[in-house]
């Protein structure tokens, strides 16, 4: 087991978190650098999951996270979280526009934005979101939810975002968090799921 | 009005949240905090602090002065400012 150095700066969420996981498998000690504090978070909360040490320190460029594992800590860094299982089987959520609902769009920015929230607080992740049509100016940079989709993203929840639909609005190059996915991939995502959640 | 601290001293404190009247009252208050530098996030109100189905404004409760006085300069009403334990 030895030193293994990260270098995930500049790069999307959940990258960071998934190239961590990995080289907690492989090491005892593992130093991943990032650009921003919310990627700080989600690392450390899976090295801490883990029952690994954290120490964080700020530079110029960014910021460094040093992994240690400690004495009785897991050998293996823990599988993303287990997702929600309705009667059905895993639940997904189809997000087919920027609101939640039908009616003022303000409430529905707001609704929307608690629920992301919230989805972050739960214990039993969904297995996907899907975002499509103007759904998709949820998952892209300067969104009121990108940390949120970043957090979930990190916690192994597979983040689908419409390509075809970030092309119309202009977004294709803006995605915050998530992977850019085609029709094909999003109807097999909804057929196969348990439980579908639109909102 | 003097934002609340929890009873259980020992715990640590990260955030604490503005609770107002009404949806919109979050969105005035999230419009001026946010514009003050500070970082906040609209939350749904925490289920221990609320059972209806309202919004909340939470902010790094080290900036919980800060946040007051944002608020009463700016003359928005909110109900409480409470620490989120």
């Amino acid at each position: 087991m030895s030193n293994k150095i990260i270098d995930a700066r500049g790069l999307p969420c959940p990258q960071p978190v998934i190239l961590t996981r990995n080289a907690m498998r492989e090491a005892d000690e593992v130093t991943t650098l990032v650009t921003g504090a919310d990627q700080v978070a989600n690392v450390r909360r899976l090295a801490e999951k883990a029952g690994w040490q954290v120490d964080v320190s700020e530079g110029a460029e960014g910021f460094s996270i040093a992994l240690r594992r400690a004495g009785q800590a897991a050998a293996v860094a823990p599988e993303p979280e287990p997702a929600t299982a309705g009667p059905g089987g895993p639940s997904v959520v189809a997000v087919p526009s920027d609101q939640m609902g039908r009616g003022e769009p303000e409430l529905g920015g707001v609704l929307v934005r608690a629920f992301f929230h919230t989805l972050t607080e739960m214990e039993e992740l969904p297995r996907a979101i899907v975002f499509y049509n103007t759904g998709v100016k949820l998952a892209v940079q300067g969104s009121p939810i990108a940390d949120d989709l970043c957090a979930l993203a990190s916690r192994g929840v597979e983040v689908l975002v419409c390509g075809t639909c970030l092309g119309y609005y202009d977004l294709r190059d803006k995605v915050a968090a998530g992977v850019v996915s085609n029709m094909y991939t999003i109807a097999e995502t909804l057929l196969r799921a348990g439980n579908v959640v639109s909102l | 009005m003097t934002p609340e601290t929890p009873e259980t001293p020992n715990t640590e404190i990260t955030h604490g949240v503005v609770l107002v009247p009404s949806v919109s009252h979050s969105l005035r208050a999230e419009k001026a905090l946010a514009n003050a530098g500070l970082a906040v996030k609209l939350i749904p109100t925490p289920r221990q602090l609320s059972s209806d189905c309202g919004t909340a404004i939470r902010f790094p409760w080290a900036a919980r002065d800060a946040v007051q006085r944002v608020l009463d300069d700016a003359g928005l009403v909110y109900d409480r400012i409470v620490a989120l334990t």
